[in-house]
């Protein structure tokens, strides 16, 4: 009987939620919860609870006691006072998605949401979870503002939308449960799993780089410079930094050999996935190193450079690598 | 479920914080403990060991025990209550049973709903305490129990740490405070569906003491003993005096040579038109309380009544169909006096005389001869008031046990004797000579509540006299009165030396002490009338003072649904709210927000404040220091607990919004310049 009641729950869910979702379309990245949206229901202890008032009213009757239906009426009224309470704990909530950093596949991004009141009223126990996720539990003290992450395993690389969000709340007595759907239409990109090390043609490359190691050798140590966003970590003067506080970048007389270029062409592997995951290698191992380089696509080039965020513009070209074109 | 699920859930919903299990045993505690001392005290003792294993479990962080030791257990302590009390129905069975299911489940509080599970235990604890007692603080226990209970109910709900105790606690009043507007609705408008469906508790047989349906010598001595009362009268007119408040109970009529009952075959239809217009009415109202009989008291004559399927029975008792089971409150006229005279018919003159054959002897030959004497039926009765008079009879609580022949051994050999004795002996002697007689049992007399304004009769009140065939009418004859004239004129107390009179000592201590009891009593007997009392009449009367015309049920239910829709939308409006002003720091931040992003930018919402002013720094290198000074304060403020030196940072608050006002950057002359 049980399997059967089951299914027919579930089917019914999962009705509702195609209901919810076409009711509610696309949420934008910054929302207040409505009392359209939000959902209330008596939790399986409510039910309890009810069940046990409805005994004792029975027995109040029976004995005709007066002190027993103060009781009854009492729990009663706190159970219809909790539906506000429950309710008012929701309502009114502001949830602004701030996105999730790329991960590389086999990862999980974690999305971040930052929850408010612009009403400024403390908010307790409100669950924030992917839809059948595992729950994060917020709680808002007055004037608060506190942020959740929900972390989502990237599986592909490329972008992947995250699931629906459910936010929902069984305060303050766990009587009831509210609850609202969240479709924010977020996303995530997930960069292609680095291989372990670069199995392609190496000698060309292999060679600049012993170049380039040959010229910031410390003889040609020229003198210090303010570091910049894109600087490598390696060439940071830590003694400079103990001493004065301040980040100092070693330069060098020789400079910054010629940009180099990593090439689609000049992997080979079996597959394509295999073949980005070397490339991002390749990327990483670069940047790690602090060279300028560019990134050659069949589709795409993206132009020398260096830094973070030519990183991730290198990265994300690979992860979004359309696969019919490269063939 | 299967097994992966239960897991899954037990998982899901994590064992409870410490601080959250202190609450719910406080919860277990407070509305296990009234039942303690009715409970077989094994119960307590393994309610307390259980619930301090537990609490030494909890402060280890110790695992739960595992099921080995707890369906053992479980079985022993059911058995152990099944043994107790052969059976599981019943007060006490009950809830015995409820405290060791309480105890348990305080050892397997896996997950929220489990200890939810153990607060609603707590909930039906707090009604069975009700069963056994209703007294003037039991609301004050109903709040302060269902305030700890929804206070752990709000701990226990949420998952992982407990909430900050203040907090819990104010939280659960202000949902207490506002379910009592809905409360008192449900109170006074549920539809009250009258009688029992099935079989009521012992304790409403058990607790019982008082007048019955026969008589045997010394029965009414155990009632004199008693403090407890029987109910209360308040007059709403002219008061009677003292030596008038006869209030009526059973007639006995049948003698078996001993005691008196209430023949069987009893109620012939007395054809007598009792009253007559010219008495005086008294009108009044009683709170009975609960007696487990059938019959209500009234003063001589009930003429008006208004308790529901009541009636006046042949021998002028006011009746009802069912028991009086709870407590019941009604209104009452009776005839103090004058009664028009009217015909005993045959068979109740031969039912009202009868004498079993060859009891008593000594007693018949006597009242003959007397009768003989006397000629007359008046003097004859007058003769033998005086006879108990003259003779040294002795008014006593503690009268000698007498044998098969009482009213014999009471005439001629013990001549101690209470009211029952009297009348007994009294009615005997009448019935011996011809003249219809009987017993009346009720109360006399009572105790004036000058606090209240009422009468209170208890158990000890309780007295028994005779009533007469004389003139074509029944005629009542106290012959207590000719023996101890002050048990009518003043009541029990005066009348005998009271020292056994189990609180009327107390209650005569000191003049402030009996103040202090008497408006006690005031104070409980407006409880009993106005809360406890309350039922299907004070409802239909609620709604004629409404001005509803022939009010029924349908009525009660529209009103109570127009009731809750009224507090209901009241309680939207409340959460609705409006938006609360933004306090001072809260402005003084918002301003510093301002005048930042007029030089730099606004705030990002997910910014933080100190994000916010290191980027700003940064971009603003010349008052990079003072702002981020002035964020820094705005943190401290917000985020650390100034309230115990400064309660809610007020003085800093206040500092900090002039340093904000005072803050006004001038625009850095690169940013002013047009590009």
């Amino acid at each position: 009987m049980f399997p059967v009641v089951k299914r027919t729950t579930s089917r019914l869910q999962n009705h509702l939620r195609r209901w919810i979702t076409s009711r509610q379309g696309i949420d934008p990245r910054e929302l207040k919860l409505d009392s359209g949206r939000i959902y209330i229901l008596p939790t399986r202890a409510g039910i309890i609870f009810a069940a046990i008032i409805f005994t004792m009213l029975v027995g109040a009757m029976n004995y005709n006691n007066n002190m027993g239906f103060a009781l009854v009426f009492l729990l009663t009224g706190i159970a219809i006072v909790s539906i506000h309470h429950c309710h008012g704990n929701l309502k009114g909530l502001q949830i602004i998605a701030l996105g999730a950093e790329p991960v590389f596949v086999g990862g999980s991004w974690q999305f971040r949401f930052a929850l408010r009141d612009p009403a400024r009223r403390a908010r307790w126990q409100v669950a924030v979870s992917w839809d059948r996720g595992k729950p994060q539990f917020a709680e808002l003290s007055a004037l608060g503002e506190t942020t959740v992450k929900l972390s989502h395993a990237a599986c592909a690389r490329g972008l992947a939308a995250a699931p629906r969000m459910l936010i929902s709340t069984r305060y303050p007595l766990g009587l009831l449960r509210a609850w609202a759907w969240i479709n924010m239409d977020l996303s995530g990109l997930a960069y292609p799993r680095p291989a372990t090390s670069s199995t392609g043609e190496a000698s060309g490359d292999y060679g600049q780089r012993d170049q380039g190691r040959a010229a910031t050798g410390d003889d040609d140590f020229s003198g210090l410079r303010p570091w910049r966003p894109g600087d490598p970590t390696r060439r940071i003067a830590w003694k400079a930094l103990a001493r004065s506080g301040e980040k100092l970048i070693s330069e060098y007389k020789a400079g910054l050999p010629a940009p180099r270029w990593i090439d689609w062409h000049s992997e080979t592997a079996p597959d394509l996935e295999q073949q980005l995951s070397q490339l991002v290698h390749r990327v990483l191992s670069a940047d790690a190193e602090g060279w300028e380089f560019g990134l050659r696509l069949p589709t795409q080039t993206v132009p020398p450079g260096r830094g973070p965020r030519h990183r991730h513009e290198c990265l994300k070209a690979l992860a979004l690598m359309d696969g019919t074109s490269a063939a | 479920m299967n097994a992966r699920g239960a897991i899954d859930r037990r998982r899901e919903a994590p064992y409870e914080s410490a601080g959250q299990l202190y609450w719910l045993v406080g919860a277990v505690v407070l509305s296990a403990f009234p039942h303690t001392p009715y409970v077989n005290p094994w119960i307590p003792a393994m309610v307390t060991c259980i619930a301090l294993w537990r609490i030494i479990l909890a402060s280890r962080r110790g695992p739960l025990p595992p099921g080995w030791i707890r369906v053992p257990l479980t079985i022993i302590a059911f058995a152990g209550v099944l043994l107790t009390y052969r059976k599981v129905s019943g007060l006490d069975a009950g809830s015995s049973l409820l405290l060791v299911m309480a105890a348990l489940k305080l050892l397997e509080t896996r997950g929220r709903r489990d200890r939810a599970v153990v607060v609603f235990i707590c909930y039906f604890l707090l009604f069975a305490t009700f069963l056994r007692e209703q007294a003037v603080w039991s609301p004050i226990y109903l709040c302060l129990a269902v305030w700890l209970a929804t206070t752990a109910l709000v701990q226990t709900a949420r998952s992982g740490t407990s909430m900050p105790i203040r907090m819990s606690l104010m939280l659960s009043a202000r949902i207490i405070l506002q379910a009592l507007p809905l409360m008192a609705l449900l109170f006074l408008l549920f539809p009250r569906v009258p009688g029992p469906f099935w079989a009521l508790p012992q304790t409403a047989a058990r607790a019982t003491v008082g007048l019955s349906e026969s008589m045997q010598p010394g029965d009414i001595t155990q009632l004199a003993l008693s403090d407890k009362i029987a109910f209360r009268a308040r007059f709403t007119g002219p008061k009677p005096a003292s030596a008038d408040l006869y209030w009526r109970g059973p007639v006995l009529g049948k003698f078996d040579g001993r005691g008196w009952q209430h023949g069987g075959s009893g109620f012939f239809p007395d054809l007598v038109n009792r009253v007559s217009a010219a008495g005086t009415q008294v009108s009044y109202d009683i709170t009975l309380e609960p007696s487990g009989q059938r019959w209500l008291l009234a003063l001589e004559t009930p003429v008006e009544w208004d308790a529901p399927r009541a009636f006046v029975n042949s021998n002028f008792v006011l009746k009802r169909f069912s028991r009086v089971d709870r407590r019941l409150t009604y209104n009452a006229k009776s005839q103090l006096n004058g009664t028009t005279p009217g015909n005993l018919p045959g068979a109740a003159r031969t039912f009202n005389t009868e004498l079993p054959a060859g009891r008593n002897p000594r007693t018949v030959a006597w009242a003959r001869e007397r009768y003989a004497q006397s000629g007359d039926n008046r003097s004859y009765l007058q003769g033998l008031l005086n006879h108990f008079q003259d003779q040294p009879f002795f008014y006593t609580l503690t009268p000698p046990a007498l044998g098969s022949e009482a009213v014999d051994e009471f005439l001629f050999d013990t001549r101690e004797g209470f009211c029952g004795h009297y009348a007994s002996a009294f009615a005997v002697l009448a019935r011996a000579a011809g003249i219809p007689a009987r017993i009346v049992t009720g109360y006399q007399g009572g105790e004036l509540n000058p606090w209240g304004g009422h009468w209170v009769i208890r158990q000890a009140d309780a007295h028994a006299w005779v009533e007469v065939w004389l003139d074509d009418r029944w005629e009542r004859i106290d012959p207590t009165a000719a023996v101890a004239p002050d048990r009518i004129e003043f009541g029990m107390d005066t009348a005998v030396d009271r020292g056994t009179i189990a609180g009327a000592e107390l209650r005569r201590a000191s003049a402030l002490l009996e103040q202090l009891a008497l408006s006690w009593d005031a104070i409980n007997a407006a409880w009993n009338r106005w809360v406890l009392a309350f039922g299907p009449e004070n409802q239909a009367s609620l709604l004629e003072w409404l001005g509803i015309r022939e009010p029924n049920t349908r009525h009660l239910v529209a009103l109570l649904t127009a009731g809750t829709l009224l507090s209901l939308s009241w309680l939207a409006w409340q959460f609705q709210g409006g938006q609360p002003k933004p306090d001072p720091l809260e402005r003084a931040y918002a301003l510093l927000c301002r005048r930042t992003a007029r030089l730099f930018r606004a705030r990002y919402p997910q910014e933080t404040a100190t994000e916010y002013a290191e980027a700003a720094a940064q971009h603003l290198p010349e008052i990079g220091n003072e702002l981020q000074h002035l964020f820094r304060q705005y943190n401290e403020l917000r985020y650390e607990n100034t309230a115990e030196k400064d309660p809610g940072g007020l003085k800093r608050t206040r500092a900090f919004a002039e340093r904000v006002r005072a803050f006004k950057p001038a625009r850095p002359p690169e940013v002013a310049r047009p590009a």
